[in-house]
């Protein structure tokens, strides 16, 4: 069984990169905005089926969704973050607890519109990259790399550097660094907060819309496929460290690899039981996650 | 503080005087059907196809009047509850049609998870529910009382595909079987690893998998043993990730075989062109030779009706045993004479009746076994070997009901 040990590494980065996808942008809003929002899955479930009319109503590759999908997101999350600032700052009390209730309100109006209007059906999308992967043979060892999963994990790794180039090396992203670290220090230093954080969250819908149209291509779509990436979004994110946005892809490839040698070499009965377990451990030695710079 | 209590006061007075004012019906004079089946969730697939079949029948009871006690004619009223795919909704809707609701009978889930969640609030307040969905013989292993399936259990339905492709010349060898943990796709992934040890097909990996598990890993697994046979026991969605994976890493067994959801046509309109040559179970296609004495004629006249009203849903097994579940409560309701609403003593004495009853219907024939591992379910029909072919479901296995022969090895994904 050897051999199959290639293929174990590479299903699991590449499941580690679905993960890192639907968790990247909720640790970003996280870590900037201090939101854990809710809604997330729905984001991505929403993406998804936006995507799905978009390549049906054109008889486009999916793909070919993606930056449209993105702008309309972005312009919706910058819509709808100042809404949700007021809930977070509001003079109601416990500004942190309403966040979460908002944006699990939002979660469940979203799955409901979304069944009401799209049905109950399973979708899949469709795109040039679908069925195609790359065979390598080598000796005894050999490998089998689905290409679609491929980009997923090229557009998760596209989207961790380009957030790093914009968080270090423009002036955009001293203000969001900025914004996290001290809103208010921010704002007496000349950072418009507000239009900040809009835009923050604007990206963070974008990239998280952009991941659904990923996971309706390599996995499939439906209107009720939002709690269970919500559920796994928080998990990575808890591993890495809440608000520590360098520590997602590590996360986010330790639990695929957990998962893919364990289907692989032990029995998969137990690969649930397997996550939690060293999950908790390493909660247990490190509350602050794997790298103890979460919050 | 004085006047808002005044308020409070008058508001609570004006409830239940509105309450008691509408209060309890002396005589209905309709049937009350309850429902309870996955209309969301990730079983909503499964269980719209079982709310398409009770439908159909309502619908084309209720066209004939309703159902005829003393003279007068009763209509039927479906009220359903929603058990979102999760057994503990499925026992609390059953609680709420019983209790709230006070149904004449239920018409049952679609996945057997949450049969298995209902049926022992239903046995609590003794009324009567036939699924037409159930096939785990987990269900029937219970002997609840007031419980009754029309579809036979999986070891029948299942291990009659398995024998089929043994049977087949140059037939598979050698078999990788998984199976969801689940009370249903369980039963079915043993159904199959005991059969094919049974004919001779060697099992050579075995496991019973968490729900939502990415099949790739597993698949990249049972690629490297190069199995003749990959059989699946699962529902719907998982059904459809099983092919997407097999196509993503271009691995095409010599056979498919997955239960339950190959009949479905969500399956083939998800799939497409890789959804042909999967191999499925079944007890019914509207191709068979059967009469029915109460309701359709014909196997074709319920195909055609059920087409008719659902253009995009061409109906399934499930689906036709779900319509025959309605009309065994008809038949058995005609016996048992009574005027709605059914009390404690009536509602018994229809379980004794559906205990004896014996229905030729489109579907088949329908008759509960009264003791046994398969305890008031439906185990006499004839198990059917299906295949996706030209994107529609042919019967393929046994010989007497063949519509065509079938296809074997499978075409490789990429050469379609």
């Amino acid at each position: 069984m050897l051999a199959l040990l290639p293929q174990a590494i590479i299903d699991g980065v590449l499941l580690g990169g679905i993960y890192l996808t639907v968790a990247m942008g909720f640790s970003l809003a996280f870590g900037v905005l201090h939101i854990i929002d809710f809604a997330v899955g729905e984001w991505i479930m929403l993406g998804a089926f936006i995507g799905l009319i978009f390549t049906k109503w054109l008889g486009v590759d999916a793909l070919l969704s993606l930056p449209v999908v993105f702008v309309i997101f972005a312009v919706v999350g910058w819509l709808l973050q100042p809404l949700l600032h007021r809930v977070l700052s509001g003079s109601r009390g416990r500004p942190v607890l309403m966040g979460l209730v908002f944006t699990f309100g939002l979660a469940l109006a979203f799955r409901g519109s979304a069944l009401t209007v799209f049905g109950i059906f399973t979708h899949s999308l469709d795109t040039v990259l679908s069925q195609g992967s790359w065979h390598l043979d080598w000796g005894p060892f050999f490998l089998t790399v689905p290409l679609i999963r491929l980009a997923g994990l090229v557009y998760a790794l596209a989207v961790i550097l380009g957030f790093n180039y914009l968080l270090k090396r423009t002036d955009f992203g001293l203000a969001v660094r900025a914004v996290a670290q001290n809103k208010e220090a921010a704002g007496l230093m000349g950072v418009d907060v507000n239009r900040t954080s809009a835009a923050v969250y604007g990206l963070y819908v974008g990239i998280s819309a952009m991941t659904g149209v990923f996971i309706g291509a390599i996995v499939s779509l439906n209107a009720g496929m939002g709690p269970d990436l919500s559920i796994f979004a928080f998990f990575v994110v808890v591993l890495a460290g809440m608000g520590y946005l360098a520590g997602v892809p590590w996360a986010a490839f330790l639990l695929g690899l957990i998962q893919s040698f364990f289907l692989i070499y032990f029995n998969p009965s137990h690969v649930l039981l397997a996550l939690f377990s060293i999950l908790y451990l390493i909660l247990l030695i490190s509350p602050t996650g794997m790298f103890r710079k979460g919050v | 503080m004085q006047r808002r209590g005044w308020w409070v006061a008058v508001v609570l007075a004006l409830a239940l005087g509105l309450s008691l004012a509408v209060g309890p019906v002396l005589a209905a004079d309709e049937f009350k059907i309850g429902v309870i089946t996955s209309l969301s969730g990730d079983l909503a697939t499964g269980g719209n196809v079982t709310k398409r079949g009770y439908d159909l029948w309502g619908k084309a009871v209720n066209a004939q009047g309703g159902i005829q006690i003393k003279g007068k004619k009763y209509p039927v009223r479906l009220i359903y509850g929603d058990d979102q795919s999760q057994p503990a909704q499925a026992a609390s809707a059953a609680e709420r049609l019983a209790v709230q609701e006070k149904v004449d009978a239920v018409l049952g889930p679609y996945a057997s998870g949450m049969t298995l969640a209902a049926a022992p609030v239903l046995e609590k307040y003794k009324i009567p529910m036939i699924t037409g969905s159930a096939e785990s013989p987990l269900i029937w292993r219970q002997k609840f009382r007031y419980t009754f399936g029309t579809i036979p259990p999986v070891n029948f339905t299942g291990s009659a595909v398995i024998k089929t492709l043994a049977a087949l010349p140059g037939g598979p060898k050698s078999a990788v079987i998984y199976g969801t943990n689940d009370a249903f796709s369980k039963a079915t992934a043993e159904a199959f690893q005991a059969t094919a040890e049974q004919v001779g097909i060697k099992v050579l990996k075995f496991n019973i998998l968490p729900p939502k598990q990415d099949l790739t890993p597993l698949m990249s697994a049972a690629k490297v043993l190069k199995p003749d046979l990959i059989a699946f026991g699962g529902h719907d969605e998982e059904l459809i990730n099983l092919v997407k994976v097999l196509t993503q890493l271009d691995f095409t067994p010599k056979a498919l075989l997955m239960h339950y959801g190959v009949t479905e046509p969500a399956f083939i309109q998800a799939l497409g062109k890789n959804a042909n040559q999967v191999l499925g179970a079944s007890v019914w296609t509207g191709s068979m030779q059967t009469k029915g004495t109460l309701g359709w004629p014909t196997a074709k006249a319920y195909a055609d009706a059920a087409v008719a009203e659902y253009p995009k849903d061409p109906a399934d097994y499930t689906q036709a045993a779900c319509s025959a579940a309605g009309l065994v409560f008809q038949a058995a309701l005609v016996q048992l004479a009574a005027v709605p609403p059914l009390d404690e003593a009536a509602r018994t004495k229809l379980v004794e009746i559906l205990e004896k009853i014996d229905l030729q219907t489109f579907y088949g024939r329908v008759k509960f076994a009264t003791e046994g591992d398969y305890y008031h379910s439906n185990a006499g029909l004839t198990p059917l070997t299906v295949q996706i072919l030209d994107g529609k479901e042919r019967v393929v296995a046994p010989a007497e009901s063949a519509q065509t022969k079938l296809s074997y090895p499978m075409t490789p994904w990429n050469k379609r």
